[in-house]
């Protein structure tokens, strides 16, 4: 827990029945200058319930970050939606002209990114940033978004809030300056947060209050925590959805994922974290190099680096229900069993 | 190079290197002179007849031994006497301050006519660099670069003046008379402040905090205004400096051409008749102003820039 | 229907394709501005071993001819040929803003390489002396120095480079402080090696990109510094036809003969920008070379 949060708040109820974002059959793709298309992302299905921490776990490139920009209206151009739904407040998104998208931005969905240094505007200050979004979205007066502003720096456990708002991002710490990133993402209370690698660039002992506090956010409203590192993923969220050039091939409630992972590569990712219950054992890396985004697809992008491909792997796998209740999907012909065995 | 420190320091540094400007132009000019033959031959013109030269000789003391000399002449700088006019025989630097005014006017002027000029084109050039119409404006911002203010300045008196007959181009008549020459200085850094605007905006739309403030739902116009154009801008403050001493050289050449009755012009008239006195006086206010501005700037950046601002009270 | 938004920073998979093309126009923008160099080089050559007659003598009955006639770009208000003489400028022009140009260049790389090699008072002094100058109108130095020493080649060229090391020295500083920094050099230190020989060969290699990206842009600036000087009548005996004098000789007959103006101001202008298209490629270059390096 934060020292700074006086009250630790119970970890609210997930709804089921509320769904805050909702992704299905999304293709995204690059134009090359031939005239034909790359796709980035390719074919993504992803659910965020109400007061649910989603993790999207991958390594760089695999396209975790273009998801992020794409569940706020940001795709890099020449970028564009080749097919699919980002269903959030009822709106869907690529459906939506870029004005009604600014209505969402900032507003329905929120957004923390990484570089806390770099990501807030070194001339403005930290009252006259959080006020410009409030003001935009509610519709009040300076006074009032002030006060709504000090209320959000409170709630992400800012001390002396009020003289925050006068200061200068620099005058902050790194810490302070990712709470304040935090403040800006939930302001007007948006149905969903996206926090992209928020605490990579964040000194360890800074990383632990981070992750705690957004633990607390992400779970009052839903959020989406886009990481490349397990352990992070491990620590605040409720599901893991495990991304691969472009894919999901594995998602699943974080517990079970982390104790019996069914895909090749969620595996190969555990064997390559250090663990306290492995002590002593050697860490094993992933065979091979991550595909680069611009690599052509193939049925199944982690054949190359597979200890279980066959011949089966000609054909893509479906991302479908495996083992026991049916939260569990995998998109491989081989999943691992309990123990990490090829099945 | 600009260190910090407090107002009062930045005015003492600057001060400190007008003093060992004065001082070294001075003694180059000084030594300059007499290295060039008998200054009293020079000062007294290429018409003199040798009781003439004898006659400045004496009244100038360059008679006198050379180190004397030298003593002489600096003490009677720092007392702000540089003798009088070899062609009117008024007081040399009643001479130039009378010409400060419309000196600052045009400077004035054209400064006005750059800002208005090169913020929005600077503006529109960097936020979408690589839009086909920002590249064809580019490329001519880059040819307008390459013609000198001067070249501008002629091509305007063909146009305005000689083929269209709308404008003179003589002297200061009035406001009609104000344009052609205001045109022609804003012409030497236009081009320049365009380009490093385009650059700054352009470097500003690429930082973090613009996808930042795009994720809360900002416009392209409330981005651009509210927050790459006040960083553009404040980078840009740091180059007043410089371009202001290009702004002095550039209205010693307009002036020149427009006849215009500023101190450029009477430097200019001046050298070319080996008016010393009154070139070292106009000199001196140059240099005069050139700190005032420069202090000026640094005061300023220490105001409007928080990041400085914050250094220094701390 | 498309969510893309136009504005936001590609991301680094991306635009690979994009800069390679950007670095092909700019590579074709270079070759343009190396073309034209090499053709005013060439031409001034040539003029210095067979000096055009035309540019002196003149035909009284041909006087202010319009271009495009029996005289390519026509003739003055003696009748000597403007072709001619915009050519027999060059050596003047072309000649003394390259001199300048090496002055400033070679003493600012001189001053620039001390500054950030001694961190002590050398550094401090130079910087005060940077400061200084640059913040002081170049032209007024040089016009006043040229009413003092007279008109001439020389003393232009002379008086224009020092006035304008101070901008190279600048550059050089900044830049060499970053490489001396690096590892390859501190290990040459610690061996031992003299410092004279580490600056030799370890951080002016280094520097070639800036170097020559300031000499194109410096030789432009030179050029227009130099017409200037000459326009205002202060520059190169009124006699010689520099480009600046012949722009200062067609103030008088605008009226008649605007392609006595128009003939030099091209000749400037085309210099300038060639320069130019060189320093901007060779910048464009070597970023290009850095961001595929790192």
């Amino acid at each position: 827990m934060t020292p700074t949060l006086s009250t630790p708040l119970p970890a609210p109820a997930i709804d089921p029945a509320r769904t805050v974002l909702d992704i299905q059959g999304l293709r995204v793709g690059f134009p090359r200058p031939d005239g034909t298309v790359v796709t980035i992302l390719d074919g993504i299905d992803l659910t965020v319930h109400k007061g649910e921490i989603v993790g999207l776990v991958g390594e760089s490139g695999s396209g975790k970050s273009m998801l992020a920009m794409a569940a706020i209206g940001l795709i890099p151009p020449p970028g564009t939606v080749l097919a699919g739904h980002i269903r959030i407040a009822s709106q869907d998104l690529p459906k939506l002209t870029e004005r009604e998208l600014r209505h969402v931005r900032g507003r329905s969905v929120g957004m923390v990114f990484q570089d806390p240094m770099t990501g807030l505007n070194p001339v403005r200050t930290i009252g006259s940033i959080l006020t410009e979004s409030v003001r935009r979205h509610q519709g009040v007066d300076r006074a009032a978004a002030m006060a709504v502003a000090e209320a959000a720096l409170k709630s992400v456990g800012i001390p002396a809030a009020r003289e925050r708002l006068t200061t200068y991002p620099h005058q902050l710490s790194g810490g302070l300056r990712q709470r304040v990133m935090i403040a800006l993402a939930l302001i007007n209370q948006p149905e969903v947060i996206i926090a992209d690698e928020p605490t990579t660039a964040l000194d360890a002992t800074i990383q632990a209050q981070i992750l705690d506090l957004l633990r607390d956010t992400l779970h009052r409203a839903g959020g989406v925590l886009i990481t490349h590192d397990l352990g992070v993923a491990a620590e605040i969220c409720d599901r893991l959805a495990v991304i691969y050039h472009g894919r999901i091939v594995e998602t699943g409630p974080t517990a079970d994922i982390l104790a019996r992972p069914h895909h090749p590569y969620t595996q190969g990712l555990l064997d390559a974290v250090p663990r306290f219950d492995r002590r002593g054992q050697r860490l094993v890396p992933i065979p091979g190099m991550p595909p680069s985004p611009l690599a052509d697809r193939t049925p199944c992008s982690f054949r190359t680096r597979c200890p279980a491909q066959s011949a089966a792997c000609d054909r893509a796998p479906p991302l479908a229900p495996w083992g026991g209740d049916g939260e569990r999907l995998v998109a491989c012909h081989h999943p691992f069993n309990a123990q990490g065995a090829a099945a | 190079m600009t260190g910090g420190g407090s107002v009062l320091g930045v005015l003492a540094k600057r001060a400190g290197e007008l003093a060992i400007l004065l001082f070294a132009i001075t003694t180059l000019l000084f030594f300059l002179l007499r290295l060039g033959g008998d200054p009293a031959a020079v000062l007294a013109g290429e018409e003199a007849d040798p009781d003439q030269v004898a006659l400045i000789s004496a009244r100038y003391g360059l008679d006198q031994p050379l180190w004397w000399q030298y003593l002489r002449y600096l003490v009677s700088i720092v007392t702000l006497d540089f003798g009088e006019s070899l062609r009117g025989g008024q007081a040399a630097l009643t001479l130039v301050l009378d010409r400060l005014g419309s000196t600052l006017l045009l400077a004035f002027l054209a400064l006005a006519i750059t800002a208005a000029l090169s913020i929005p084109i600077g503006a529109w050039l960097g936020f979408r660099p690589d839009r086909g119409d920002r590249r064809a404006a580019n490329a001519l911002v880059f040819i307008l670069q390459g013609i000198p203010g001067y070249i501008v300045g002629l091509l305007l008196i063909q146009l305005f003046v000689v083929e269209l007959r709308w404008l003179t181009s003589i002297g200061n008549q009035g406001v009609s008379s104000w344009i052609l020459p205001s045109l022609t200085l804003a012409s030497f850094l236009v081009p320049k402040m365009v380009r490093v605007l385009a650059a700054n905006v352009a470097e500003a739309m690429r930082e973090d905090y613009i996808r930042t403030a795009r994720a809360t739902g900002a416009s392209d116009v409330e981005l651009l205004f509210r927050h790459a154009l006040p960083n553009a801008l404040l980078g840009a403050t740091a180059l007043i400096g410089t371009q202001f001493a290009f702004l002095m050289s550039g209205s010693l050449i307009t002036e020149w051409i427009f006849a215009w009755p500023g101190f450029g012009a009477l430097l200019v008239a001046s050298v070319e008749q080996l008016d010393f006195p009154v070139v070292q006086a106009a000199v001196f206010v140059i240099a005069g102003l050139v700190f005032l501005v420069n202090a000026g700037t640094d005061i300023l950046f220490r105001v409007i820039d928080p990041r400085v601002r914050a250094g220094a009270t701390r | 229907m498309s969510l893309a938004d136009t504005r936001s920073p590609p991301p680094a998979l991306l635009p690979r394709l994009r800069l390679w093309t950007r670095a092909a126009s700019g590579n074709l923008l270079l070759t343009l501005g190396l073309v034209i160099v090499a053709g005013l080089t060439v031409g001034t050559l040539a003029v210095l071993l067979d000096p055009p007659e035309g540019a002196f003598r003149g035909s009284l009955i041909a006087r202010f001819r319009e271009p495009f006639g029996d005289y390519l770009f026509g003739t003055d208000q003696l009748g000597r040929s403007l072709l001619d003489r915009v050519a027999a400028g060059m050596p003047w022009s072309l000649g003394i803003a390259l001199v300048a140009t090496a002055i400033a260049v070679s003493v600012g790389t001189v001053m620039g390489l001390a500054a950030a090699w001694f961190p002590g008072w050398p550094r401090k002094v130079i910087q005060q002396l940077v400061d200084t100058v640059i913040a002081f109108p170049s032209l007024v130095i040089a016009v006043t120095v040229i009413a003092l020493l007279g008109r001439g080649f020389w003393p232009l060229a002379v008086v224009l480079g020092l006035a304008t090391w101070p901008i190279a020295a600048r550059v050089v500083y900044a830049e060499a402080l970053s490489v001396i920094k690096r590892d390859y050099v501190l290990a040459a230190k610690l061996s031992g090696v003299d410092g004279a020989v580490i600056l030799w060969t370890h951080v002016l290699p280094a520097l070639r990109p800036t170097l020559l990206t300031m000499f194109a842009f410096t030789f432009a600036d030179m050029l227009i510094a130099e017409s200037a000087l000459s326009f205002l009548g202060l520059g190169v005996p009124l006699t010689a036809p520099s480009w600046g004098n012949m722009l200062s000789e067609s103030r008088e007959y605008l009226v008649n003969a605007p392609h006595m103006m128009l003939v030099p101001a091209g000749a400037i202008v085309l210099a300038v920008v060639a320069l130019n298209l060189i320093g901007d490629g060779i910048a464009l270059r070597s970023r290009k070379r850095a961001r595929d390096a790192g």
